[in-house]
């Protein structure tokens, strides 16, 4: 009996330091019922979960909906879950607890709430008052002696209890409170009336406002990120509705001296009037508004050497009103299935594009250069770019090989020197040392 | 195994392993085109190429020529110690052994002298890419340096080794050091093709306008 008291003390005890522990955000109110009948078996649910007012009016209705009940409630000007925790004699102290009425009414049939949904405008004594459909009653605790009253239909008795004043310690009053409790119920037991009986508070003591997680936890810039380029679609030709050639690049700058500046023209809209697209050539003529022209040639064939199919693009054609430059490419291929694309396409830094029949006056640097002629297959997404830049330029294979030349030679000659060893065939350590003449 | 034999095992493993799984991840991922030799002998640099050829000319002569006369050199010591008249007479093949390094370094002047570098900082001179891109000058130069320096190198371990016979022999028998020499005199020849033949390879050189 004992053990079992111990066990039903801790439980509720635990029980009220886990829901404490995992503590919400709303404001809530603890809500504990205890019968001399049978109750309903709470609903269960996860630790923190804040009952909601429409759950306990559905609890109360399937627990008291049907015949008469009396509840007694009695309601705390406040309470929270820490008062528990605080005068509950939890941490071992069991003689110092406050609530030992409480925890001995708990034993028997009961129910508990650990957090009520509380708003200033809800309470307890309303929601009762609907499911029970009867005011309630507000009596001291005193005159519950002399009461009468009906079983056979529904009472609903309301208890005041003040919370903890300046006057008094606060373990003091709510010790108070449960000699009132201890003592109501006694009368109640004594009349043999079953009874319901209801703990709760008018308003949460304390309301611990909880951190908002709502800044990230870190570091983070303050600045605001800058607004992210918006990219340009690429340029695409189509034959006979499918896309054949595609062309994009981050600047497509011309420039028509050596003084002048530049001109992107990617920013410019232009007319694919004049491209071809067949099975060995590809062309693509773009036109803008003020006579200027770009077209690049590029052409496809099989090479039987290597088994595959390669493309180039030949040549890049300018032209402005009626000048015409022609750059002629210089390692500008890719096998005919993949596009073709490099960082940095000019005709003046490391070229790639040589002026064929122009004095080298007018210009190109393409940026971020990406081109297919051959190979879409209906689709528009460029097929995988054959970059320009390999893994190892040809500066780095021309560091290697001379650097592992010497490193050869290195080796070589340190292994000769190291495999020389004096000659010891002809020592004799027992025979004559060797005479050296004088004369000859 | 001893060191050397364990340091040589771990280095061509190792070689031979990265060729093998580079090899196997281009095959793999179709990026064999990657894979242009084309592609590396046009985009390394000429003047790499006609450098290489002058230092191989002059370094692989000169390693023969040291090779030789550390041969005949010991021989010719070792073998003057009994016989002290050895030592003029065959400082002839010492001589031999020395015209080796003589070839490889006339020839280094040589090539030097062709491999002009023409340098213009815009690169729009359309002759001078012209120039550059006509490989056959720089490959020349590279292969007459190597012909010239591989050819020398073992000339001159012949001839370190024909001499060294001589002097030993002399040094029993002083007839026979004559006989000898005409075998060295052979052994010499074959340094000569080998400038005769760099001589041709450098003489379609034509760097100009």
């Amino acid at each position: 009996m004992a053990e079992s008291r111990w066990s039903g003390k801790s439980t509720f005890i635990s029980y009220f330091c886990l829901f404490w522990i995992t503590g919400a955000l709303t404001t809530h109110v603890p809500l504990l019922i205890w019968s001399s009948d049978s109750l309903a078996p709470v609903p269960s649910s996860a630790a923190g979960h804040i009952t909601s007012l429409s759950e306990l009016r559905t609890y109360l209705s399937s627990t008291l909906g049907s015949g008469a009940h009396t509840v007694l409630l009695f309601l705390q000007e406040k309470l929270s879950q820490d008062d528990f925790t605080v005068y509950g004699g939890v941490y071992g102290n069991k003689e110092d607890s406050a609530f030992k009425n409480l925890e001995e009414a708990l034993q028997s049939q009961s129910a508990v709430f650990p957090a009520l949904e509380w708003s200033s405008s809800s309470s307890v004594p309303s929601i009762l008052e609907q499911v029970f459909g009867v005011s309630p009653l507000l009596l001291s605790p005193d005159a519950l002696d002399d009461l009468k009253m009906d079983a056979s239909v529904n009472n609903l008795l309301l208890i005041s209890l003040p919370y903890c004043s300046q006057n008094k310690h606060c373990r003091e009053e709510l010790r108070t409170n449960d000699d009132v409790i201890g003592r109501v119920l006694k009368t109640l037991e004594a009349k043999n009336v079953p009874y319901t009986a209801m703990f709760t508070g008018l308003q949460p003591s304390r309301v611990i406002e909880e951190s908002s997680f709502s800044a990230p936890v870190g570091r983070s810039l303050l600045q605001a990120p800058p607004p992210a380029p918006a990219v340009q679609a690429p340029i695409i030709f189509n034959s006979s509705g499918n896309p054949c050639i595609m062309l994009w690049a981050q600047n497509l700058n011309v420039s028509f001296s050596p003084t002048a500046a530049w001109t992107d023209l990617y920013t410019l809209t232009p007319t694919l009037s004049g491209s071809l697209c067949n099975e060995t050539n590809a062309v693509l003529v773009l036109t803008y508004n003020g006579g200027i022209t770009l077209s690049f040639f590029m052409s496809q064939r099989f090479f039987p050497v290597s088994a595959r199919r390669w493309f180039s693009l030949d040549s890049v054609q300018l032209r402005q009103n009626a000048v015409t430059a022609a750059f002629s490419s210089r390692n500008i291929y890719a096998p005919a299935e993949y596009s073709y694309h490099c960082q940095f396409v000019s005709s003046f830094r490391d070229p790639l594009l040589i002026p064929a029949n122009n004095n080298g006056s007018w210009r190109l640097n393409f940026v971020d250069f990406q081109i297919q002629g051959f190979g879409l297959n209906n689709g528009t997404n460029f097929s995988y770019a054959s970059d320009c830049a390999g893994f190892f330029t040809g500066a780095i294979w021309m560091g290697l090989i001379t650097s592992l030349i010497m490193l050869f030679i290195f080796v070589y000659g340190l292994h000769m020197i190291l495999q020389l060893n004096t000659m010891d065939r002809f020592d004799d350590p027992k025979g004559p040392s060797i005479s050296v003449p004088q004369t000859e | 195994m001893n060191g050397h034999a364990l340091l040589y095992t771990g280095v061509t493993l190792a070689f031979w392993s990265t060729i093998l799984i580079v090899g196997i991840c281009y095959t793999i991922f179709d990026l064999g085109f990657r894979f242009d030799v084309a592609w590396f002998l046009t985009e390394t640099s000429p003047y790499m190429w006609a450098n290489l050829g002058i230092g191989l000319a002059i370094s692989l002569s000169v390693v023969g020529a040291a090779w030789g006369i550390y041969i005949t050199g010991s021989s010719i010591i070792g073998g003057g110690v009994k016989a002290p008249r050895i030592k003029t007479k065959n400082l002839v093949s010492i001589i031999f052994c020395e015209a080796v390094a003589i070839y490889g370094i006339i020839m280094a002047i040589v090539i030097s002298n062709m491999a002009e570098v023409r340098y213009a900082l815009l690169f729009t001179d359309v002759l001078l890419l012209i120039n550059l891109t006509i490989f056959i000058n720089w490959y020349s130069m590279f292969g007459a340096g190597l012909t010239v320096g591989f050819s020398n190198l073992f000339c001159g371990i012949c001839v370190g080794i024909v001499g060294s016979g001589a002097a030993l022999a002399d040094a029993q028998n002083p007839s026979l050091f004559v006989k000898i020499l005409i075998v060295e005199i052979f052994g010499s020849a074959i340094g000569l093709f080998g400038v005769i033949v760099a001589i041709l390879q450098t003489s379609k050189v034509k760097m100009g306008d």
